[in-house]
């Protein structure tokens, strides 16, 4: 078995308030090889925003190792981080999280120019990647002219431009109605389908179920079986 | 990523609040174009002043009467009358002196046919030209003939000369001078010159001729010299203090009457108060630079805030903290640099205004505009940086949040 894309050992996260400690994660063992959709379920207050942000690099252990498609995380400055993050996760978030005032094709291009590429190969792998999720008639538009829907999936033309090892999708369907939830969930099937690595997390046992495995987190620490619903 | 790219982001920003934007340029706009407009009236002023300075002669040195004192009562410099037409003749004996023209003036009324006007009215001799540097437009000028035989013949100063209705074909003809006849032999070449220092306005007629009918007596009002040689001005200067100081039986260490004055000295003051003057204004206009500096750190900063969402969700596209940095500096310097180049298209706009206006043309100084885009780019670095550093430092987890 090949080396897995995410693979978090013995993680916690401690935040230090003063007099008071608060633990939102404990003791976290997780792995996700290549080609898996894993899920994380948990109610709010269970640590799922704390994991999502350790995995999305957009936070550090307080102890233990994690290890990024084989980079240990931990040993990155700031601007390494940020680095690493670009070019090997794509976010996708429950507020869509697209730029304002600015065109599905240079919200989705905006990656890119992060990475250094020429602005003429920025502009051809946004439209690629925005024409294969069916936005190629929207290029022009800005957020605030398209559906919730279509801004998901501008959102997620964004997370794929830069082919990413990993997926990660923090409540994508949360703020949608429900067929067009059912729309974007039925797009992150596809890309697993597609051989993509996905990494979803909701509170949602319904969306949940699209996983191949889900992971349910409870008070800062993965347990076995969910609690009766 | 590049500064090109950067720019490029900078103006869509720019170009989407482009009220915003307007507004916050206009301190620097108003910096720039103040700082711009009162150097350029500064150096057009003295340019001005020093062009006519410079039309009074070369290698000139005018000698005039020092000040007089009665009883206990010290007058003012000129009042005296010790300099005389034989001091005139002593001076132009020494050596290295090309020529020099003493000069006794008076104002009359002039009249030809029905104009009239009243102006200065100069005894000179043949020297005047040369050492005044007059040239001569039409007809000529005086020869030492009319001048030893005190023959009532004038010459006319171009604005005179238009005053009187006189041309070209008025050579020869008859005007009145204090009611006296004289006969027109020359106008003179304008020398340009504008306000109250008008060199243009007089009639030069003989000396003998004004002291004959006009003022009576031997002092003179000044003496031009003209020194041969440029670089002997200053020992030609000894020479004639102390040739004038045995003529008017004054010790070498007394004070003297006369006073010698030569343009270069009179040149160097005035453009030193000019210059003063110059560095003052443009410093009072570089405090509503400064102004204009702190309006582009107030707007960069509201909009660091406003846009905290923007800068998060670059931080978690891959920015990193000096990406970020350099957005928010760069649209600073895109700002003050816009503004700094309107600025400097106001600037010349008025002072050329200015200096059409006030008659001394519009100097145009490539050094002005080349020191405001430096200046305008400082005060976009300057007060560009702090707003940046927030901006880069903002937590990406804290800055998603934000609503």
């Amino acid at each position: 078995m090949s080396e897995p894309i995410v693979s978090l050992d013995r993680v916690w996260r401690v935040y230090d308030m003063g007099r008071l400690q608060v633990v939102a994660l404990r003791d976290i063992d997780l792995r996700v090889a290549p080609g898996e959709f894993v899920a994380v379920v948990g109610p709010s207050g269970s640590g799922k925003s704390t994991l999502m942000h350790i995995v999305g690099c957009l936070d550090r252990p307080t102890s233990g190792e994690y290890r990024l498609a084989g980079t240990p995380v931990g040993t990155l400055d700031d601007d390494g981080l940020a680095r690493f993050r670009s070019r090997t996760i794509g976010f996708v978030f429950q507020s869509y999280n697209l730029l304002a005032r600015t065109t599905a094709l240079d919200n989705v291009a905006a990656p890119l120019l992060y990475q250094g590429v020429s602005r003429r190969e920025r502009l051809a792998r946004a439209r690629a990647s925005l024409e294969r999720l069916g936005l190629g008639d929207r290029l022009d538009h800005t957020p605030a002219e398209l559906s919730g829907g279509q801004q998901q999936r501008v959102a997620i033309a964004r997370a794929l431009v830069t082919d990413p090892a990993l997926i990660l999708a923090d409540e994508p369907t949360g703020n949608l109605a429900s067929d067009q939830g059912a729309e974007v969930l039925a797009l992150f099937k596809e890309l697993h389908r597609a051989g993509r690595t996905i990494v979803l997390i909701t509170h949602d046992h319904d969306v949940a179920a699209a996983a191949d495995r889900q992971v349910h987190l409870r008070d800062g620490g993965i347990v076995e079986r969910p609690l009766a619903a | 990523m590049s500064v090109l790219e950067l720019v490029r982001l900078a103006l869509s920003r720019i170009g989407s609040s482009r009220l915003r934007a307007a507004l916050t340029m206009l301190g620097v706009i108003i910096g720039v174009a103040s700082v711009v407009a009162l150097v350029a009236v500064g150096q057009g002023a003295t340019s001005g002043i020093t062009a006519r300075l410079e039309g009074l002669g070369t290698n000139l040195l005018t000698v005039t009467p020092g000040s007089s004192t009665e009883g206990f009562t010290r007058r003012a410099a000129g009042s005296a009358t010790t300099l005389t037409v034989d001091d005139a003749k002593a001076i132009s004996a020494l050596d290295g002196i090309a020529a020099v023209e003493p000069e006794i003036s008076t104002q009359q009324l002039v009249q030809a046919g029905t104009l009239n006007t009243t102006t200065n009215i100069v005894g000179t001799t043949a020297d005047f030209m040369p050492v005044r540097a007059y040239t001569i437009w039409q007809g000529s000028f005086l020869t030492d003939a009319s001048v030893n035989a005190g023959l009532r013949v004038a010459v006319l100063g171009s604005t005179t000369a238009d005053d009187l209705g006189l041309d070209a074909s008025s050579i020869g003809s008859q005007i009145s001078i204090g009611g006296l006849p004289f006969q027109v032999v020359g106008i003179l070449q304008a020398k340009g010159s504008a306000g109250p220092f008008s060199q243009d306005d007089q009639v030069l007629i003989p000396l003998a001729t004004v002291q004959h009918y006009f003022v009576q007596g031997e002092s003179v009002r000044s003496i031009g010299v003209s020194v041969a040689d440029a670089d002997q001005m200053d020992l030609a200067k000894a020479e004639i203090q102390s040739a004038l100081e045995q003529r008017h039986g004054i010790a070498a260490d007394g004070t003297d009457d006369f006073t010698i004055q030569d343009q270069a000295q009179l040149l160097s003051t005035v453009s030193a108060v000019t210059t003063t003057l110059t560095i003052l204004l443009a410093g009072i206009a570089s405090i509503s630079l400064i102004v204009g500096g702190i309006g582009i750190m107030n707007i960069m900063l509201v909009s660091v805030r406003e846009r905290t969402r923007e800068i998060g969700i670059r931080k978690a596209i891959g920015a990193r903290g000096r990406d970020v940095m350099a957005q928010f500096l760069i649209e600073a310097l895109t700002l003050s640099l816009l503004g700094g180049l309107v600025g400097i298209v106001v600037g010349v706009a008025v002072s050329a205004l200015i200096g059409a206006l006030a008659g001394w043309g519009f100097v145009f100084n490539p050094i002005t505009p080349f020191v405001a885009i430096v200046f305008s780019l400082a005060v976009g670095v300057i007060f560009g940086v702090w707003p940046a550093r927030q901006a880069a430092r903002l937590d990406p987890i804290v800055a998603l949040r934000y609503e």
